[in-house]
């Protein structure tokens, strides 16, 4: 029992964080029918911003949360930017080409940031400090939770509320959803398509900020490739709520971290990665859709 | 003698919709059949149901003898259907004889390695396939657009490649889904010759036509249908004589219609 | 109507692109071709070792870069294992003659068997998915085999460290054992590849593809058994990758999983829409550039990565057909 809690606490806090990088894949593909592949990098990028951020300010005398804000924020506010960029000059000219044009884009900007943060930050894995964080633990039948995980799974609910509420009761938010259905006659109803997919580019990287930042925190550490790995999960996590459906990527991200959690308890973790791709596969072989994305037919 | 094409009872429904329902109709062998409503009577519908393209919830579907319900569309083609599209549907980065090559896709009987290894019997195929690819399109006069990117042409030449394309499979059956649409009068006076030439070959067609004149001139048999339902069927005296045919198409209100069926 | 066929027809641009070609002829293009393919069999009297190696490998990953094309280039079908099919072959040789002593020649139809039976396995219940569905269960296929032989796939793959030690082919009791006889070995294979790439593309199989890839409806219409085709299409890829797998594990004489990462597919996958879907110069255009350039820039060996990402985003956004398009309309 106390290891079934424990597991449920860990997953959940793995899975908030696929959740947050998850979002920002399907919201680009649910506008754009675009994988961006660059999205996990963008993500890690925000993780090593925050922690030169953490470095830098360390041992300046203000309080431990305080700096930490301070690097939440500034990550957010340059990995947004970087989106933006990235979409302008990577994504943006190609839109009417060839979509395997986009696809190669993405994978090179997903490679140019990858090695970006190598030539800065160098190969090696970089150490987070600790200390940031009160260093409280409950515990509670036989299961232990961290102040860090609270403070994940927390900050990963409110933000997801927060995107929720801003995409089903907002007129930009109206505007996403109606671009995401057809671009074209969303144009046409006088929706700037640009500024939406921009707006896109801003929200997916601000979670994913988050998210990667998290990651750095949780583990205590970041590596340059990480952004592949975390960033596979989080797509496997978008595709198996279905991609482009946003409730779906906070659903998909959960049960992968729940996934995970458990078949770590039962399998070595080299075989469970292998487990987390086989499963991908099963689930587009028999729904490809995701669980909560629709079928559309084809009209002739 | 049994019919060439049988549509019994046909029907399919997207979420609720009931697109087409209880169809019956029969194409007879040498005949050229009309299949003519108001738009989104569901024409395009029993003509994805019968090629294959959509699979009918309802009804059966038998093509010479054979019920060919929920087959798929190759195999459709295979036993002898050939169609074209409202939407022309051409390959757009071949040209128009590459497309109309294309047709004869089920008459090649090469295998894919014979194929890689450019093994005589293969390459004297190919000539043969050339050959006869070239012989349509003198037919449908598209020789002189041979080597033109295929969709940079005029509408009415791209339905012809279209045509072409579905004659090289050497079918038993055509199935023209609005062929006149977008031509002008020389146009489709051609393709109307066209059409009886086809019929001529001892090949069946089946079209959705929207010009009275056409339909009226051109049919061996009609059938109507609206709001996916069969409401006439006939030679052309019968059908232009038939009330709900002239309510169907001089128009009552869509409420009021609706409540006919 | 009209506008809806756009987008397809402008990623193949029909005029310009061609001007190659049509001022040169078909004919003429392949003598050239053909002129290249024998000049390359001096490169071992005119060059040292490390370029003939290099060589070598231009053309083992020209071959893989080939198979993929069929794949991906001719029949439109986002693989982005691909890396995958080359590791089958390469470790179906290795285990084969290290393991059981076959001679490697023995081992090559094993590796092509095996490669293209496991790309029909996975394809047939997969081709139905449509595009980037197929990629990322291709990327899923390519992680669980690299993983499998990671963790020593039934005692037989040896981990990570993987199989080393593997034996020269013998030919009429010659030993290739010199960098070019392994060198000769491997263009003349690549020229074998190239010829066979061109007679598919002239035939019906080879056509079936491309009318797949442009319109499958119509395809399907017209009699086109699109899964049987697709399947076949993935497991001649394979094949092909799996044969350059066994050519793989000759010239390095060892066999890791680190070589059939999933970085490896999404370079192979970039070779030919960078290069060119379904043009053969294209494509080993595009394998020169990511296998030839970095050993002349062997200083900037850091920035190689930092150097492809800029690149593919710039190729793209300047030439979204590729470098070296493929003749959309021939007579
Ligand atoms: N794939 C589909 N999904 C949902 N509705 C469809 C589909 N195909 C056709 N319909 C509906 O079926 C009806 C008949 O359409 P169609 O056959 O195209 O009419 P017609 O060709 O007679 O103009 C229309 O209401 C159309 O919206
Ligand atoms: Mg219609």
């Amino acid at each position: 029992m106390g290891t079934f809690i424990q597991q449920v606490f860990n997953g959940l806090t793995v899975g908030g964080i696929y959740a947050l990088i998850a979002l920002g894949y399907t919201m680009v593909y649910g506008v754009m029918r675009l994988i961006n592949f660059a999205h996990g990098d963008l993500c890690i990028l925000g993780a090593f911003i925050g922690l030169t951020m953490l470095t830098s300010t360390a041992g300046s005398g203000h309080p431990g949360p305080a700096l930490l804000l301070l690097a939440f924020v500034v990550a957010i506010v340059l990995v947004a930017a970087a989106g933006v960029v990235l979409e302008l000059v990577a994504y943006r000219p190609l839109r009417k080409a060839d979509r395997l044009a986009a696809v190669i884009s993405a994978l090179g900007a997903s490679l140019l940031i990858e090695n970006g943060i190598m030539l800065i930050w160098g190969p090696e894995v970089a150490v987070f400090p600790s200390g940031l964080l009160p260093r409280i633990t409950w515990h509670a039948a036989g299961a232990s939770i961290s102040f860090v995980q609270v403070m994940i799974i927390v900050a990963s609910i409110f933000l997801m509320a927060a995107l929720y509420l801003f995409v089903n009761h907002t007129r930009f938010g109206t505007a996403i959803r109606a671009a995401a259905i057809d671009q074209d006659a969303a144009r046409l109803m006088g929706i700037n398509v640009n500024r939406v997919i921009a707006i896109v580019f801003v929200i997916g990287p601000t979670l994913g900020a988050v998210g990667g930042l998290f990651i750095g925190i949780y583990y205590r550490e970041a590596y340059f490739t990480m952004g592949w790995t975390y960033g596979l999960y989080a797509f496997i996590a978008a595709i198996l709520g279905g991609i482009g459906n946003i409730p779906g990527a906070m659903l998909g991200g959960v049960l992968l971290g729940l996934f995970n959690a458990f078949a770590a308890g039962y399998v070595s973790s080299s075989w469970q990665n292998a487990i987390t791709f086989a499963l991908l596969i099963a689930i587009l072989l028999v729904r490809p859709t995701g669980l909560l994305g629709e079928r559309v037919a084809e009209k002739v | 003698m049994s019919a060439l094409l049988e549509l019994q009872g046909a029907g399919i429904s997207f979420g609720g919709l009931h697109a087409v329902d209880d169809l019956s109709f029969a194409v007879e062998k040498g005949h050229i059949v009309a299949l003519i409503g108001p738009n989104g009577a569901g024409k395009t519908t029993v003509f994805n149901m019968i090629t294959g393209v959509y699979r009918p919830t309802k009804g059966k579907v038998c093509f010479q003898g054979q019920e060919i319900t929920g087959w798929q569309p190759h195999a459709i083609a295979r036993a002898g259907i050939m169609r074209t599209f409202q939407t022309i549907r051409l390959f757009p980065a071949m040209s128009v004889f590459e497309n109309v090559r294309a047709g004869g896709h089920l008459r090649a009987q090469q295998y894919w390695w014979q194929g890689m290894l450019s093994l005589p019997a293969q390459r004297r195929e190919e000539t043969a396939l050339a050959e006869r690819t070239h012989e349509i399109l003198c037919k449908l006069d598209l020789d002189r657009f041979a080597n033109e990117p295929a969709t940079s042409l005029p509408y009415g030449v791209q339905r012809r490649v279209e045509l072409a394309r579905t004659l090289a499979a050497e079918p038993k059956l055509v199935i023209l889904d609005e062929p006149a649409a977008g031509l002008n009068d020389a146009e489709s006076s051609a393709l109307n010759r066209t059409i009886f030439g086809i019929r001529d070959s001892g090949i069946t067609v089946l079209l959705v036509e929207h010009d009275m004149n056409v339909v009226m001139n051109v049919t061996d048999h009609i059938v109507v249908i609206n709001f996916g339902r069969k409401i006439a069927e006939g030679n052309a005296a019968a059908i232009r004589s038939n009330p709900q045919v002239i309510e169907a198409y001089l128009g009552r209100d869509e409420n009021e219609a609706e409540n006919v069926t | 109507m009209d506008a809806k066929l756009k987008p397809l027809s402008q990623s193949v641009s029909i005029k310009g692109d061609t001007l190659f070609s049509r001022r040169i002829g078909l004919k003429g293009a392949r003598r050239i071709a053909g002129g290249l393919w024998v000049l390359g069999l001096f490169v071992p009297a005119l060059f040292d070792n490390a370029w003939i190696s290099i060589a070598a490998i231009f053309a083992i990953y020209g071959i893989v870069a080939l198979s993929e094309d069929i794949i991906l280039g001719r029949a439109g079908m986002f693989d982005m294992g691909h890396a995958g099919y080359f590791g089958i072959g390469a470790y179906v040789t290795a285990i084969l003659n290290v393991t059981f002593g076959w001679p490697i020649f023995a081992t090559i139809p094993f590796a092509i068997l095996v490669s293209a039976g496991v790309g029909a396995l996975l394809a047939a219940p997969l081709i139905r998915l449509r595009g980037d569905y197929l990629l990322v269960a291709t990327i899923g296929f390519n992680a669980i085999f690299v993983l499998a032989m990671r963790n020593n796939l039934g005692g037989i793959t040896g981990g990570s460290g993987g199989i080393t030690d593997i034996g020269v082919p013998f030919l009429f009791g010659f030993q290739l054992a010199s960098q070019s006889a392994m060198f000769w070995l491997d263009w003349v294979v690549l020229g074998i590849v190239l010829v066979l790439m061109r007679n598919l593309d002239a035939s019906e199989f080879g056509r079936t593809l491309r009318y797949l890839k442009q319109d499958e409806l119509a395809s399907t219409t017209l009699g086109v058994d699109s899964r049987m085709v697709k399947t076949l299409a993935f497991a001649i890829g394979a094949g092909l990758a799996g044969l350059a797998g066994t050519l793989f594990a000759v010239q390095i004489s060892t066999v890791s999983p680190s070589s059939f990462v999933f970085t490896e597919s999404v370079t192979l996958f970039a070779i030919v829409i960078v290069g060119g879907q379904g043009s053969i110069p294209g494509v080993l255009l595009g394998t020169a550039l990511m296998f030839i350039l970095p050993q002349i820039f062997r200083d900037f060996a850091q920035y190689r990565y930092l150097i492809f990402g800029f690149a593919m985003i710039a190729v793209m956004v300047l030439r979204p057909q590729g470098l070296w398009p493929q003749r959309s309309v021939r007579a």
